[in-house]
């Protein structure tokens, strides 16, 4: 019924596109909490985390809603991915628009990028309001569209890896495969934002940062821990009943 | 005493390797004493499997201090997460190969099936961590082993303390997946091993302090998963979880203190801050 290559293959692709959208946040760290560099001051984790969460969450609602006995359609399924991934598109626009807020309006400081001369969407200058000995502040419209994508990348991939648990346990109504596979989910989220975190090592502005070309390095680790945990998935979730 | 701050080893009074066989033995023997419950017919000895996840958790502190004494660059959270994802994943296949039929298996090989899966994810990703990530972390690969064992062990022995059973169909799905509790079990058993040393770290850290938040964190949640058990076992078991957790926390909490103001060059009261009219 359910084919075990094309399953195993589209949760790795899951994990690789979560590790992909993590590069894409913009993840400022504790100098950005201290509005000495651009982005939001938390850890990639904490950020990837929260939106992949929600993300998440909307994805099983919208399963729950569109599942029926026979499985999900394929076009059901990209209603469940496009759902899950403005779950997560919308947590962390949210968590940048406030951040932004009491960046500009309770530190003071104007949003702006200190990796590039000028912003490659709105082409303003950037270098000239970088204050001395800071890395930029706040988050200047190119992260902030990168983090969207960031968000987009991540839901899609969190949801992809639930839908398939999903139809591996096959009986929707079973709240013990719902719990197992969200859960599980969960694990390879956190997996896969780590392994990009570290490949970052710090802080990110988004695909600008000249850091944004160590991408390949994080897909190869990505792709190896999820295909992991892709095949241990499988008989995990087939075994309940 | 040596500075952990980022860019060199930790230094401290128990070896790692003490450390190792402490948490892993301890830890698989808590999980493995439960079986009394399933031999006497009973639910009362689910506390034993809180007590190896303390051990496990202590463990897994201890390897969390090593590897970021070197400084990850990302905050020392990040790999409690990575821990716990590792673990979880590890966890949940080992328990349920057993009784999924695909192997003939004896039904109590599901924590030592769950401990080298954990081991094995570990190995691989400390050495994609330092193989192709390029972190350059001497001891990148042994402690990603050690961590990802420990975070199996801590999860596997809350989640039992919990359902008072670790075989995957009777107790663990019913018991912990199907209520939910799976999540408290995965937050907490990350805070366990990744709050000790974020909480200690700095240049005066010492490796029993850290230890014995350690311990401290782990006994909490072994209170909590106490508390959850209420609702799956009965309340006499569950109460003795919570009595022998809550326990275990007062003492290291005690110790804990003592240590601090040990540490400490001076601990002194302020008093409250000034008033307006004081001030003036």
């Amino acid at each position: 019924m359910i084919d075990p290559v094309t399953t195993i293959f589209l949760i790795t692709l899951g994990g690789v596109l979560v590790g992909l959208g993590v590069h894409f946040i913009p993840v400022g760290g504790a100098p950005a909490a201290m509005a000495q560099a651009t982005g939001v001051g938390t850890g990639t984790v904490q950020l990837a985390a929260g939106a992949g969460l929600t993300g998440l969450i909307s994805a099983g609602f919208m399963y729950n809603s569109l599942a029926t006995p026979a499985g999900l359609t394929n076009s059901n399924m990209i209603l469940v991915l496009a759902s899950g991934a403005v779950g997560a598109m919308i947590m962390i626009t949210v968590t940048m628009f406030i951040g932004q807020l009491v960046y500009v309006y309770g530190v003071g400081v104007p949003p702006v990028s200190a990796k590039v001369k000028k912003d490659p969407i709105t082409g303003d200058v950037q270098d000239i309001y970088v204050s001395k000995g800071t890395e930029g502040h706040g988050v200047p419209t190119v992260s902030f569209v990168s983090g969207a994508i960031g968000g987009l990348l991540g839901g899609v991939g969190g949801s992809l890896i639930y839908v398939q648990l999903m139809n591996i346990g096959g009986d929707y109504t079973n709240s013990g495969i719902v719990a197992l596979a969200a859960i599980f989910a969960t694990g390879v989220f956190y997996v896969n934002s780590v392994i990009a975190s570290y490949n970052i090592g710090g802080t990110i502005e988004g695909f600008h940062d000249p850091k944004f070309k160590r991408v390949p390095k994080a897909i190869i680790a990505c792709l190896v821990a999820s295909l992991l945990c892709a095949v241990i998935a499988f008989p995990i979730m087939g075994g309940v009943s | 005493m040596m500075s952990t701050a980022a860019g060199g080893p930790a230094s401290g009074g128990i070896s790692p390797n003490n450390v190792i066989v402490l948490g892993a033995v301890g830890g698989l023997a808590g999980i493995y004493l439960t079986l009394l419950n399933q031999n006497l017919d009973t639910t009362i000895f689910s506390f034993m499997a809180g007590i190896g996840a303390i051990l496990a958790a202590v463990w897994g502190a201890d390897a969390v201090r090593r590897v970021c004494s070197y400084g990850l660059g990302t905050g020392v959270p990040s790999i409690g997460m990575l821990a716990l994802g590792m673990g979880i994943v590890a966890a949940m296949f080992g328990l349920s190969l057993p009784e999924s039929g695909l192997i003939a298996l004896p039904a109590a090989s599901g924590p030592i099936i769950s401990f080298i899966t954990a081991s094995i994810i570990g190995l691989i990703i400390g050495l994609m961590a330092n193989k192709i990530l390029k972190m350059n972390i001497p001891i990148m690969e042994k402690s990603m082993v050690e961590i990802a064992g420990a975070g199996c062990l801590v999860m596997i022995g809350l989640s039992v303390v919990i359902a008072g059973d670790f075989r995957f169909d009777e107790g663990i799905v019913p018991g912990v997946i199907t209520t939910g509790y799976i999540a408290l079990v995965f937050i907490g058993g990350a805070m366990a091993i990744l709050h000790p040393f974020n909480a200690c770290l700095g240049p005066d850290e010492t490796q029993y302090r850290t230890l014995h938040v350690a311990v401290e964190k782990g006994s909490l949640m072994m209170v909590l998963a106490g508390v959850a058990s209420l609702t799956v076992i009965d309340a006499v078991s569950s109460a003795l979880t919570i009595v022998v957790g809550l326990i275990i926390f007062v003492v290291y909490f005690k110790k804990f203190m003592a240590d601090t103001h040990h540490d400490a060059y001076l601990v002194t009261g302020t008093g409250l801050l000034p008033t307006e009219e004081e001030l003036e």
